[in-house]
């Protein structure tokens, strides 16, 4: 190959400070990852001659003869946490961004109620692509979210409630009392709803996630009962 | 060259440069907690419930269960470096790493990475970078240790190393126990590390004549260990002393009388005594003697061979050898006849033991029963048993040469065997650092400073017995140390960035900043993790340090001219001001060498493509030497080019096959 790094190269810039930060993170998460490696290597588990297809980090097998990926089982995920359909958090900088850019004050009442569906549905739907692409022991990082097993009561019910206030809203304040209200109501019919499904409920799985619901309805009741006064 | 026997197995594995990275960083990891003085050991439990504790790299490294080829191959090449030097296997892996990720860093900086695939433009930087590297090691790194580096270390004497001086108290104590005590330190507990440096001393002394160098000592005693110590487990570590005699790890097959006060004739057989009737694979065809009788049987035979072995006791009885040492197990009437005649037998001995009876000695072993000559005998001073911890061993005096061996004890048999191999690892650095120009080959190839290099180098820091001509070739001197913590790598870093200035300045060449740099930043990660409990004290030695290079040092006996004046070995009056009373001491070699041993095992990390011919090397010394290495890093780039134009072939199984 002919590449010659003697001579300057007069057009190479050095990299702006998002990128520095970008490159930090990158090399301090590389970091994390040889030390988790390394702890493992020393309990015992077999370092072997091949990648995890994701994300590229060698694969380590224990001594049940099971892969084991540090980095997609261990570490938060580098790029999902950018992904707004899969994390809260990005969710709610994505509609921040978008309501600065509208140039209105923000509703209060909107984010919170994004993070609040949203994160019924991230709870139902972010376990699932992990199983499939890496085998093995399962994230215990992943403990507080609900358990991925038929998560289809929840899934439609919190897209219904999610569909409607997606798209970015900027509604004036004298509009403020009757968009309440809605919300009100449909948060009401969910939970509603869902208890109806709770008492006639046999599974646990089901049990367990109309419970969350609930628990999400109800919050989001309280903090539209705060907006409103 | 030397003949190589050569065993092809190949396969290709793709390599990119981030997983050689990770690789080496996963395995720096592992030994970081236990390198420097703070490092703490690390615990091995084996299926069958033996637990081992252990702080040295090799060891630690080599139980890990690896099947990524480039992280086996790391581990084989801190192996075989340990081989040789006996230290610095954790540090090998350090210094890697930092280079390895400075080069990554450099190549993701790259000009062009833009422009191509990435992946293809950072593997091919980091291979230049890789490359050059190499080669400024080769060529100009031992000149900046010797003018930079050694002037402020100190030559041990090899005269007084069995003197036990204090250390603290006045600079005759840099003796050699100093630097046995504080490799010691860094390898076992600090408890036993004067009794045991003290107890190599004297292996030394012993071992040591008047005519000869102290590396002449240490190279026997270093390719003889196994055969020169025993390992006796249940004692405590303070019970190790050294025997007179050589000690022959199999107990007498027949009784043995003591005769105490006379000399005793042995000899040493290597076949059997009486000829075997039937082996594996032997045909024997019955007829007797051209005798014509009815019948072919066996009873004629077994009668001739015991009328044969009746006859060889008979020779060696009349040649007054009352100690047959024999490599095999002899046959019971073979036993039944020694007895009778009042000799004793060990059976089984070891081959190592044997040659090293032999070379001792000087008899030749006795291959052929029927011809038994006086030369096959040799005299010794006493045969007797010995009862060491549970076994009970022969052991052997010569009359002409009196050789001593080393009885290590220890509480646990794994502990025993740490032991001895720390002691074996002592006696590699020591030969190292008594050794320097072992690789005088490499040395012979490299081109000559140029007079207008060495103006770039310091020269005002050499003295006139070391005047800088324009073909000089530096040379360490044996038995340089310079004080441990770290000390080495931070003169060097002050050198390599003076080098890498005044290069730039005198515009001879762009490529030699480049790398200079890189060596010199990698370089201080080594006293930043020895530091790395207590950062005050990494900024106190660097500055400690740092004052020194700025000053002329008075002390410019290290060099010397390898044009061949002889110059008395001239020891200097006091040791520069480095030394401080609780430093320990290190081997300037052993650090040039490891430096060595890192940038050829990089440019291996660098490779993007791994088309391995496993090479058993079967040179005559089992050691690894750099002119071996050479040809191996060779082979890989020759290997490198050839699949762009051979055929691919994927996914075989990658066995590494290093001697």
């Amino acid at each position: 190959m002919a590449l010659n790094g003697d001579e300057e190269d007069f057009e190479w810039e050095p990299p702006s400070e998002a990128e520095m930060k970008v490159i930090q993170a990158r090399r301090e998460r590389q970091d994390k990852i040889s030390k988790l490696m390394g702890d493992y290597l020393l309990k015992g588990y077999k370092m072997l001659g091949e990648c995890c297809d994701l994300c590229g980090t060698i694969l380590l097998q224990d001594k049940q003869q099971k892969n084991y990926c540090v980095s997609c089982q261990e570490l938060d995920s580098d790029i999902d946490k950018d992904n707004p359909a899969l994390n809260a958090q990005a969710a709610l900088s994505q509609v921040r961004e978008r309501q600065l850019a509208a140039q209105s004050p923000p509703p209060p009442h909107a984010p919170q109620l994004n993070g609040g569906a949203s994160s019924s549905q991230s709870g139902g739907t972010v376990p699932q692509p992990r199983p499939e692409h890496c085998e093995g022991a399962a994230a215990g990082g992943r403990a507080l979210l609900p358990p991925p097993v038929a998560p289809t009561p929840a899934a439609p019910a919190a897209a219904t409630t999610l569909a409607p206030s997606r798209p970015p809203v900027s509604p004036q304040s004298s509009t403020l009392r009757p968009v309440l209200q809605e919300a009100e109501e449909a948060v009401l019919t969910k939970l509603r709803w869902a208890t109806t499904q709770l008492q006639s409920s046999a599974s646990l799985e089901t049990s367990i996630q109309l419970c969350s619901l609930i628990t999400s309805c109800a919050s989001s009741l309280r903090s539209l009962k705060e907006l409103s006064q | 060259l030397k003949k190589y026997k050569l065993e092809v197995m190949l396969s290709v594995k793709h390599l990119h440069l981030k997983h050689a990275l990770q690789t080496v960083c996963t395995l720096e990891a592992v030994i970081l907690r236990s390198f420097g003085p703070e490092g703490g050991q690390v615990l091995f439990t084996r299926d069958t419930g033996q637990a081992m504790l252990s702080c040295s790299g090799t060891q630690i490294l080599k139980a890990l269960r690896l099947e990524h080829p480039l992280a086996r191959m790391v581990v084989e090449c801190v192996w075989k470096h340990s081989a040789v030097t006996g230290d610095g296997s954790k540090t090998f892996v350090l210094l890697l790493a930092s280079i390895l990720r400075l080069i990554h860093a450099a190549a993701s900086k790259a000009p062009g990475v833009s422009q191509w695939s990435t992946e293809a433009a950072e593997a091919a930087t980091a291979r230049h970078l890789a490359d050059k590297l190499l080669a400024f090691a080769m060529t100009e790194l031992d000149d900046l240790i010797c003018v930079s580096v050694a002037p402020h270390g100190f030559c041990v004497s090899s005269e007084d190393f069995t003197t036990k001086t204090q250390l603290p108290s006045c600079p005759n104590g840099f003796c050699v126990q100093a630097l046995l005590s504080s490799f010691f330190h860094t390898r076992l507990d600090y408890v036993h590390c004067d009794f045991l440096s003290g107890l190599a001393c004297e292996l030394l002394g012993h071992w040591k004549f008047q005519n000869d160098t102290l590396s002449f000592a240490l190279q026997f005693l270093n390719d003889n260990f196994p055969a020169l110590h025993t390992q006796v487990s249940g004692f405590p570590v303070s019970s190790s002393h050294v025997i007179e005699g050589q000690v022959i790890h199999r107990d007498f097959a027949t009784p043995c009388l003591q005769v105490n006060n006379q000399p005793v004739k042995a000899v040493v057989v290597t076949e059997y005594l009486q000829p075997k009737l039937l082996r594996r694979g032997d045909m024997l065809d019955l007829g007797c003697g051209g005798r014509v009788t009815g019948e072919k049987s066996i009873i004629p035979f077994s009668a001739w061979t015991e009328r044969s072995l009746e006859s060889v006791i008979a020779t060696l009885q009349s040649l007054g050898v009352s100690v047959l040492l024999c490599a095999v197990k002899q046959s019971a009437a073979a036993l039944a006849l020694a007895a009778q005649a009042e000799m004793c037998l060990v059976e089984c001995v070891s081959e190592e033991e044997l040659s090293l009876f032999v070379r001792l000695s000087g008899v030749a072993p006795i291959s052929d029963c029927w011809m038994i000559q006086p030369e096959n005998v040799a005299t010794l001073t006493f045969c007797k048993p010995i009862q060491l911890g549970a076994h009970r061993y022969a052991d052997n005096l010569i009359t002409s040469f009196k050789p001593c061996s080393l009885v290590i004890c220890g509480s646990g048999e794994v502990q025993t065997e740490q032991y001895a191999s720390a002691f074996q690892d002592a006696i590699r650095m020591l030969f190292t650092t008594w050794e320097p120009t072992r690789m005088t080959e490499t040395t012979a190839l490299k081109k000559p400073v140029q007079s207008h290099q060495c103006t770039s180098l310091n020269a005002h820091n050499l003295t006139e017995d070391t005047v800088c001509r324009s073909s000089d070739v530096y040379v360490l001197k044996p038995g340089c140390v310079i004080p441990a913590g770290g000390t080495f790598e931070f003169l060097l870093h002050h050198a390599l960035l003076q080098h890498g200035r005044s290069c730039s300045a005198s515009n001879y060449t762009n490529t030699g900043v480049g790398v200079s740099q890189i060596l010199a930043d990698a370089l201080l990660t080594v006293p930043r993790q020895i530091y790395s409990h207590n950062l005050k004290s990494f900024l106190q030695t660097q500055t400690r340090v740092t004052s020194f290079t700025s000053n002329q040092p008075h002390h410019f006996m290290l060099l010397k001219n390898a044009r061949g004046t002889t110059e008395d070995p001239e020891k200097g009056d006091e040791p520069s001001k480095l030394f401080t009373l609780d430093s320990g001491l290190e081997s300037v070699s052993c650090k040039h060498q490891l430096l060595l041993a890192v940038l050829q095992c990089l440019t291996i990390c660098c490779v993007d493509s791994l088309f391995i011919r496993a090479l058993i090397f079967k040179p005559a010394a089992y050691l690894y030497s750099f002119y071996e290495s050479k040809i191996y890093v060779r082979c890989f780039s020759l290997f490198r080019s050839s699949i762009m134009a051979a055929v691919k072939i994927t996914h075989c199984l990658l066995h590494l096959v290093l001697v």
